[in-house]
């Protein structure tokens, strides 16, 4: 058995029919895993074409979000025993060759592991700095690691981190990046982060506007603040 | 009866007209029926009691009934609109849990055979 085994990847998958196809077989001519698309409600061809390129297909009737599709990935993980999950965006930004050393420190009994763009020299516009840098300076206290890129979607994730996060997965747009890495604080498990580079992406739309992004943002903030007095969030409970 | 008065007892009577038309039609459920079929009997009171306001009004310090029925009114409005919010919340976590399950329902596709 290699190193790799009990691997999951999870693709997040909406309406990314144009790329949706190379992320699936650049995955699997990588890595040693089996490789699962959550299609969130695509309108697309993304289910059948993901399908189609060699992996596995978990369709939501309607669009959820992207933290909703990952959460269904790892409920998915647990149920079938795979002991890590790879997630990797749709669109073709983030690439497979450095999956190695995003999985590797899962071996030292490392929970999660966050690909980062900055350590490896990312550049963005300021006003998207500004906010990722103060997003990294909070993340990094609450969490006592250092992070530099809270919202990146490229990581890795160990058996208990995949357990937890199966029952348990904040679902809003950026609450499924940084939330996600103050849930698994507040439960104690390792983080670490590792320089990985990203392509642009290979076709597809950004996922918000301007406007939107303010919103969500806000959002955060009030996420944020209340991490530490607010009740768990349990599926169970409905 | 003045025509204020008349124009308010009849908005007031259609409102309630309208809610117990959506309950016959069971468009609204009941519960939030009888919230707004409170609201019409509370728009009928007003109509017959605006002496009375004006004196609550002065008993507590504001110069005019109308300013208190609509202190009270946007009040009122507020805590519906907190509730509706409460109710959407609660119901857009169930529709995610539901449509969740009914993706692991219907299963997990597998790949279609490789060639290679």
């Amino acid at each position: 058995m290699s190193a790799l085994a009990g691997l999951l990847v999870v693709i997040p998958a909406l309406n990314e029919e144009a790329t949706v196809a190379a992320v699936v077989r650049g995955a699997r001519e990588r890595l040693v895993a089996d490789v699962l698309v959550v299609d969130d409600g695509s309108t697309d061809r993304t289910a059948e074409i993901a399908q189609a390129a060699g992996a596995f297909v978990l369709s939501h009737p309607f669009n959820l979000g992207v933290g909703a599709a990952l959460r269904s990935g790892f409920r998915y993980a647990a149920e079938r025993g795979y002991t890590m999950v790879l997630q990797l965006d749709a669109d073709g930004q983030h690439d497979p060759a450095w999956a190695p050393s995003l999985i590797a420190p899962l071996d030292e009994g490392v929970d999660i592991v966050v690909g980062s763009r900055f350590a490896a020299g990312f550049h963005t516009g300021r006003l998207r700095r500004l906010c990722m840098r103060w997003l990294a300076r909070i993340v990094s206290r609450r969490t006592s690691v250092a992070v530099t890129d809270t919202t990146s979607g490229f990581r890795a994730f160990g058996k208990r981190a995949v357990e937890r996060f199966a029952v348990s997965y904040p679902t809003e747009y950026l609450s499924d990046t940084v939330e996600a890495l103050l849930l698994a604080a507040a439960w104690q498990l390792e983080i670490r982060e590792v320089p990985v580079e990203m392509r642009p992406r290979q076709g597809g739309q950004p996922s918000t506007g301007s406007v939107k992004s303010l919103y969500h943002l806000i959002r955060l903030v009030l996420v944020i603040a209340l991490h530490r007095v607010r009740q768990p969030i349990d599926q169970r409970r409905h | 009866m003045s025509k204020l008065e008349l124009f308010l007892f009849v908005v007031a009577v259609a409102q309630l007209v309208f809610v117990i038309e959506f309950v016959r039609r069971r468009k609204l459920l009941e519960g939030f029926a009888v919230l707004w079929i409170t609201v019409g009997f509370g728009g009928l009171v007003l109509v017959v009691a605006r002496p009375l306001i004006d004196r609550v009004a002065d008993a507590v310090g504001i110069a005019y009934g109308a300013s208190l029925v609509l202190t009270l009114g946007i009040a009122f409005l507020l805590l519906v609109c907190m509730s509706l919010s409460l109710h959407v919340s609660k119901l857009e976590s169930r529709v995610e849990v539901l449509a969740t399950e009914v993706a692991f329902l219907r299963g997990v596709r597998d790949p279609v055979a490789q060639e290679d």
